[in-house]
């Protein structure tokens, strides 16, 4: 009966439209302090069009795997996952071309591919924001089936990885992210790499957050080694696409590369540690 | 439990996807529509942009007065491969080999295949002698 009553959000055309006007506040909520961040105007206007390209191809999957596992209506196949997919990136995407023209960042006479990269690029947290907006604005109801996924290994990685794309890409593209990384001395950044991994561990772990695992039979060693390191790990390697892609790597010492990706990581962890709570 | 899943998926398989409501489908059509547009015009863009050195001009637009002083409107074109950061463009006002005033205008970005706009202020009518625009140099983004 539960599953009669979720089916129809997919295929109800009443609860659809309720779904999508969800979904178009979660745009609005999670990409607004993007949508107003200088830098996010000017990478979209700048940036490598390929990088760009392969960030929004990106941002597919990771959609897919969102409504797979939070998603703004319950699935039961992989098709609605895509429709889930393709409708959040189209209110993504028209949520950032609607504030961005009210803004006059974007403007009609402007070139086309301009106008296409500001809005792809905020199309990318619009969408995820978009998809994220049930869980957040919506119901609060995780079927068993959810819950199940969650649990699995695989499932586990994906969301702290989820988690860790969406919390970096709020601080990747600002000018601050390379700035603290240019402060700092290779001891503060080792200082931050441990301090990234320790409140990663805590927060999963320890703190008792809503949806916080239990780290059950297993001894600390395991637990820490297969979900805090590997977390952070993720969230290591997404700092460093999210740098690559925001072109803020090029010409940087080895050195200074490691400093940079550690000081993204940190927020990024903190993403991983929380995605339980925002995803 | 698990037999009640299966059973879920197979009722599910009857309906078929044609199900789906009409809304979902417009959505997810119009999602997947932007979702390939966006990445062919940037994909097209990093094709045909190539990855050479920017290459920068800038023509001025007209002249007008801007209260006691002239203001020249410019316009600076990108038909090189990459972005240029920190554009600086310089007007002097000629009267033979001798620049009368100089003016300079910076360009925060001016990225491959567009062109931005600005002006330089003179305290000369620039429509009665020779203007001279030179884009200095830029910095990669």
């Amino acid at each position: 009966m539960d599953i009669t009553r979720q089916r129809s959000f997919l295929h109800d055309e009443t609860q659809f439209a309720h779904a999508l006007a969800r979904a178009a506040a979660g745009a609005i909520i999670f990409a607004l302090p993007l949508l107003m961040t200088m830098e996010m105007w000017e990478l979209g206007f700048y940036m490598d069009r390929f990088r760009l390209a392969l960030f929004i191809l990106v941002t597919l999957p990771v959609l897919f795997g969102l409504s797979y596992f939070a998603g703004f209506e319950e699935t039961f196949c992989w098709q609605d996952d895509l429709i889930d997919a393709l409708s959040a990136f189209a209110v993504g995407f028209l949520m950032s071309a609607v504030l961005l023209t009210v803004f006059a960042i974007v403007r009609l006479d402007q070139p086309l591919p301009e106008i296409i990269g500001k809005i792809a690029l905020q199309s990318v947290p619009a969408s995820i924001g978009a998809m994220l907006a049930r869980k957040q604005l919506g119901q609060q109801d995780d079927s068993d089936k959810e819950r199940r996924i969650r649990s699995s290994y695989p499932g586990e990685l994906f969301l702290m990885g989820a988690g860790a794309l969406f919390v970096g890409f709020n601080v990747a593209p600002t000018e601050e992210m390379i700035l603290i990384s240019y402060k700092m001395s290779p001891w503060h950044a080792v200082a931050l790499a441990v301090l990234s991994l320790g409140l990663l561990h805590i927060f999963v772990y320890t703190v008792g957050f809503a949806g916080q695992e239990s780290a059950g039979d297993d001894g600390f060693l395991s637990v820490f080694l297969r979900f805090s390191v590997a977390g952070y790990g993720i969230a290591l390697l997404i700092s460093l696409y999210l740098l690559w892609t925001f072109e803020r790597i090029a010409g940087l010492s080895m050195m200074e590369l490691v400093t940079a990706t550690v000081v993204l990581g940190f927020p990024s962890a903190l993403g991983a540690a929380t995605a339980r709570l925002i995803v | 439990m698990a037999d009640i899943r299966e059973n879920d998926i197979e009722s599910r398989d009857e309906d078929g996807s044609a199900s789906v409501s009409r809304l979902a489908w417009i959505s997810s059509g119009l999602g997947l529509l932007l979702f390939l547009g966006s990445v062919g015009v940037l994909g097209y863009e990093g094709i045909t942009r190539g990855n050479g050195p920017p290459v920068i001009t800038a023509v001025v637009v007209e002249v007008v007065p801007a209260g006691p002083r002239w203001l020249a409107h410019i316009r600076v074109t990108n038909d090189g491969g990459k972005t240029g950061a920190k554009v600086q463009v310089e007007g002097q006002l000629m009267a033979g080999d001798e620049a009368l005033e100089t003016s300079v205008a910076e360009f925060d970005y001016v990225p491959a295949g567009s062109e931005q706009k600005g002006g330089l202020f003179f305290d000369r009518d620039p429509r009665a002698r020779d203007l001279r625009l030179r884009v200095l140099g830029y910095v990669e983004p």
